[in-house]
């Protein structure tokens, strides 16, 4: 009855109409983030940012957030009728919805999507209503030695899961949380790294970065040149699926959905794992494998619905724990730490209607895009429309723009340049930006946790291993470490080799 | 001998957790009872350099430097250098001047469009710019030292 109360508060905010308004900017600006190829959610939340500066935290919140999950909806979109993935989560439907549309059947591909993704992030929503209180009031009984834990587990996770080898993961995370240490020392005061430079005082922050990485680095490695933009909208009546095309579905958005929320609670790029292994699962179940990569329904059903239900999911631990699992989540987090309110376990009790408010925002997001996605589908693709020669010199602008934002700083803006550069030489030589990102955001928790550790124990490493659920953290993290040891010198070539090799087939 | 991509990437890495260990060391280590600013830096970049040595061994079985493309460096640098060049007058020339001549720059230097076309687009979507951040949002945009 508690969950029912609660709920009906934060129906109460997400009704308003301003709220709705803001709700409603955000699925409209994620469907656009995620149609446009170049600027990811990530990079869209980064540069949108400072938007939400002037407004109070929770509508805040629900307009980023909408952003995020509004950019999975818009990746299926270029996806299904450009063979183009917006965003990275959309890969798999690339392969059996542009066969779809290539058979004619794209506007039903694009419904089932849409229908997928409202079912998945609904269930989503559902299951974070559930479990986000209860995994918070446990989280109470957290102390540094368990945080510690907790993130060594988190960044473990991260790179077990990687399309990429965790060779190359824990370094991205090393890489990050080096970068992390820059600025003052919280314990001692001492200036680190900082080159006599005072905006560098209070480190670097992960919005210059993330949109470096993810959003200039992603322009500078896409010339006009590359970008085709030739595409036909589909027509209303021809949106509706067969009775057929539904029977197919049905069950692979089911099987997305729960698949989906669940790896979207683990570290991790997971809705982009998430659609990958839901892809595999609907092949290996189906009795009819020959029609994968033909324009099977359930090659887009799936993928899709597990992608929305795991970015749904990704926002469990942020919101119980404060710890995030992925660098959009990350954006997020920071996102609420410039509103001056920390997430973590705290956030039910201390910040109920920002925090029910949220989760009702959720609900009506999901439907907002449902009834958005469809009818609109012809206004979106004529977004497509405009050339990419005269899309990236305005998103670079906007990028500088945000950036600045944040801070009134040009030092913020040459540093997303660096990191710009950075990021493009880091995808030519095939590692993955995202651990990076994560590792730089969680070096300031981590390193405090793990020094109030030592003090709290006389300098004791003991300390991790007497308290029980430290000690089952840690426990977790060391099996993980031998499963990809073991992989590794078996030279088996599992899924996530499969993942990669298709990741990589795609972007080729 | 064919350079390979992970050597060189790896190498990288190396002289960037060496370059760590030299900037950080006037950084305290501590004791373990009582870890100093310079402890979690240091154990960082010795585990960066392990992690890179690592990748450099695996190496000879990955791609040579020759095999990753950079078709797109001329654009990446142009765009870079652009980029660049308008960040510095960002905080000299302010908002209305320099986002102007970076849209046009980027335009007319890197897309080879027509100059009018340039400059009708860039003035354009500066002004809207302008009336999104600043006049809707209230956004402090930066005004330049030379004039305003």
């Amino acid at each position: 009855m508690e969950v029912v109360s609660s709920l009906a508060l934060g129906f109460s905010v997400a009704l308003q109409p301003d709220v709705l308004l803001y709700a409603l900017i955000g699925c409209l600006v994620g469907t656009l983030v995620g149609m446009l190829p170049g600027i990811g959610p990530l990079a869209g939340i980064s540069i949108l940012l400072p938007l939400t500066f002037g407004l109070d935290p929770t509508k805040a919140l629900i307009m980023l957030a909408g952003i995020y999950y509004g950019s999975q909806y818009g990746g299926s979109t270029t996806s299904i009728l450009l063979r183009i993935p917006g965003e990275a989560a959309s890969v798999m439907t690339c392969i059996d919805g542009n066969a779809m549309a290539k058979k004619g059947r794209g506007g039903a591909a694009l419904c089932i999507a849409a229908v997928g993704s409202f079912v998945a992030g609904t269930f989503g929503v559902i299951m974070l209503t559930l479990i986000a209180p209860p995994l918070a009031t446990f989280a109470l009984r957290f102390g540094p030695p368990e945080y510690t834990a907790l993130l060594v587990l988190g960044l473990i996770f991260l790179a077990y899961m990687s399309t990429t080898s965790l060779v190359r993961t824990l370094l991205m995370a090393a890489v990050g949380l080096l970068f992390g240490t820059i600025g003052i020392d919280v314990v001692s005061g001492h200036f680190r790294f900082s080159f006599d430079i005072p905006e560098l005082g209070d480190g670097i922050g992960i919005v210059p970065v993330a949109v470096g990485l993810f959003g200039l680095g992603e322009i500078l490695s896409t010339p006009s040149r590359d970008v085709k933009n030739d595409v036909k909208a589909p027509k209303l009546r021809e949106l509706l699926p067969t009775r057929d095309e539904w029977r197919k579905s049905a069950m692979p958005i089911a099987r997305g959905s729960v698949l989906g929320f669940f790896i979207g609670i683990i570290p991790g790029s997971a809705h982009i794992i998430s659609s990958f292994i839901s892809y595999a699962i609907e092949r290996r179940v189906s009795k009819h494998p020959e029609e994968f990569g033909k324009g099977a329904v359930a090659g887009v059903a799936g993928p899709e619905s597990a992608n929305n239900a795991a970015s749904t999911g990704a926002f469990v631990p942020m919101l119980s724990l404060g710890i995030p699992t992925g660098p959009v989540i990350a954006v997020l987090m920071a996102a609420l730490l410039i509103h001056g309110i920390p997430p973590g376990p705290s956030l039910v009790n201390e910040q109920p209607k920002l925090f029910w408010g949220f989760v009702a925002s959720m609900y009506v997001g999901n439907l907002m895009l449902l009834l958005l996605n469809l009818p609109l589908v012809g206004v979106f693709v004529s977004i497509l429309r405009i050339p990419y020669a005269y899309l990236y010199p305005m998103i670079i602008m906007f990028c500088i723009i945000g950036v600045y934002e944040v801070n009134n700083s040009v030092v913020d803006v040459w540093i997303m340049l660096i990191f710009g550069v950075i990021g493009y030489l880091l995808k030519k030589f095939r590692f993955d930006p995202a651990p990076l990102v994560l590792g730089l955001v969680i070096a300031p928790i981590f390193e405090l946790s793990l020094r109030q550790s030592l003090i709290m124990s006389g300098g004791s490493f003991t300390i991790f291993y007497q308290r029980p659920i430290a000690l089952v953290l840690l426990l977790i993290s060391a099996l993980l470490l031998a499963l990809a040891a073991w992989g590794a010198f078996a030279a088996r070539r599992d899924w996530r080799a499969k993942m990669a090799e298709a990741e990589a087939g795609e972007q080729a | 001998m064919n350079l390979r991509a992970d050597h060189v990437a790896g190498g990288v890495f190396i002289a960037f957790g060496l370059l760590v260990f030299i900037l950080g060391w006037d950084l305290p280590f501590g004791r373990i009872t009582a870890p100093g600013a310079g402890m979690l830096p240091k154990l960082l970049a010795g585990l960066l350099i392990a992690l890179a040595l690592a990748i450099m061994i695996a190496g000879p079985h990955g791609e040579t430097l020759a095999e990753i493309p950079f078709d797109d460096a001329t654009h990446a640098v142009l765009v870079v250098g652009i980029a660049a060049l308008a960040t510095w007058l960002y905080s000299r020339l302010g908002f209305l001047l320099t986002m102007p001549l970076l849209v046009f720059g980027l335009l007319a230097v890197v897309e080879r469009r027509s100059l009018i076309a340039a400059a009708i687009f860039a003035i354009a979507l500066t002004l809207f710019a302008y009336w999104l951040f600043a006049i809707v949002l209230h956004a402090p945009l930066e005004r330049g030292t030379l004039w305003f």
